[in-house]
């Protein structure tokens, strides 16, 4: 036999094999209790308002805001291009599409952290990648996007760039004519916000001939 | 090296200690494999010579079902790999280029480098076209742009596409790389060449 029929023989029986077992999809990948951990102490779900803010204004199309409030609170005010869906809906199965995906940056928001943090918390451990919280929810959008504090005397050159930015970014996403959300819960409310840690992005494989 | 770097678990100069083992690997199986020879890879283009066909298709469906038996097994998630998204129209085009680049100067870049490092004029002509064609694409990138970017697709599956199983697609795959093959024989016979 010639070293081609080999290989056809070797190639077709294990296609064959493969065409006929059923596709394999449970999902190994599951966070223990001590990898979810070391990731909540990182940080690495945090992504600030001004990323935020930047990627609204760019239009990023990649961007997938998600309003984890009640409804009755996404309709009195919600950023823009946002989608709800509450806390109690985030396992339900109409959502699944949504959440588990490879493509878009999902990024949960409530009036504090806590709420779109549990929906990452419970996001997360079932495996689904590419969800985000939005650092210090609505309330410290408020107060770094829509209503920016003008640096105090002498500031550094990086301050003084961010609050350009916010100020830019509060005038492209119509600020001045909005107040803060008052609904917050009284635990959320003067949760200090938490650092700013860059995004992880999925790293791009290269190679070639 | 795949999911140690992204993971973190080894440094990034590690990995490109780890690129260039397996890049001079890659180049010395090349070259044994006689690809530092334009004439063997222009042989594609006039039948004579259908080997590049032949060793790129095994490398596809090899790696093919490799991952499906790999899922299969539970050894990994192919949720998890990254796929490169499709750009439709600038990849018909860059087909396009690269194809016309491939038969006019007869290596790929890959195989250039094998041909210059084993001394061959032709190879390093080749690798100077090649830095010419990027700083071009480089500083006429404005021009590119729109073409470059259009017609994202994202990262689909022809599978999803078509709306068969990944295995089912895999054996349908196999089966026209196979009758390549065979094409490829009857070619080379029909267009042989004594000497090149």
């Amino acid at each position: 036999m010639k070293p081609l029929h080999y290989l056809t023989l070797v190639l077709l029986l294990l296609a064959l094999v493969i065409a006929l077992v059923p596709q394999n999809t449970t999902r190994p990948y599951k966070l223990t209790a001590e990898q979810l951990l070391t990731e909540i102490r990182t940080g690495t779900q945090f992504v600030s308002p001004d990323e935020v803010a930047d990627r609204i204004i760019k239009k990023d199309p990649s961007l997938q805001l998600i309003d984890v409030r009640n409804p009755r609170e996404f309709d009195v005010f919600s950023l823009p291009g946002a989608i709800n869906i509450p806390l109690q809906d985030i396992l339900s199965e109409k959502n699944t599409d949504l959440l588990n995906q490879g493509t878009k940056m999902n990024i949960f928001y409530s009036n504090g952290s806590t709420e779109a943090n549990e929906a990452w918390l419970l996001t997360r451990q079932i495996g689904y990648q590419n969800n985000y919280v939005l650092q210090g929810g609505l309330n410290y959008w408020m107060e770094t996007i829509v209503n920016p504090q003008k640096p105090g005397t002498l500031p550094a050159n990086d301050e003084m760039a961010r609050y350009d930015f916010r100020k830019a970014a509060s005038m492209a996403l119509g600020g001045g004519s909005l107040t803060p959300v008052t609904t917050a819960p009284a635990t959320d409310a003067g949760k200090a916000t938490p650092g700013v840690v860059p995004v992880k992005k999925k790293k791009k494989a290269s190679g070639g001939c | 090296m795949g999911p140690l770097s992204v993971n973190e678990i080894i440094s990034p100069d590690t990995n490109f200690f780890l690129a260039f083992l397996i890049g001079t690997g890659f180049g010395f199986v090349l070259e044994q494999s006689g690809f530092s020879s334009s004439r063997k890879l222009a042989g594609l283009f006039y039948g004579y010579d259908m080997v590049v066909l032949k060793v790129f298709f095994t490398g596809g469906v090899t790696a093919l079902l490799g991952l499906l038996f790999f899922s299969l097994f539970g050894w990994i998630d192919l949720n998890m790999v990254y796929v490169n998204p499709t750009f439709l129209w600038s990849s018909i085009v860059g087909g396009l280029v690269m194809g016309a680049g491939f038969i006019t100067g007869g290596y790929c870049p890959g195989t250039s480098f094998c041909g210059a490092a084993i001394g061959k004029i032709d190879g390093m002509i080749f690798i100077i076209g090649l830095f010419i064609g990027v700083m071009f694409f480089a500083y006429g990138y404005p021009i590119f742009e729109t073409l470059y970017k259009s017609g994202n697709m994202g990262a689909p599956k022809i599978s999803t596409i078509v709306g068969t199983s990944d295995g089912l697609f895999a054996l349908i795959l196999v089966a026209v790389a196979l009758a390549m093959f065979y094409v490829a024989e009857w070619v080379e016979k029909r267009f042989a060449r004594e000497e090149y």
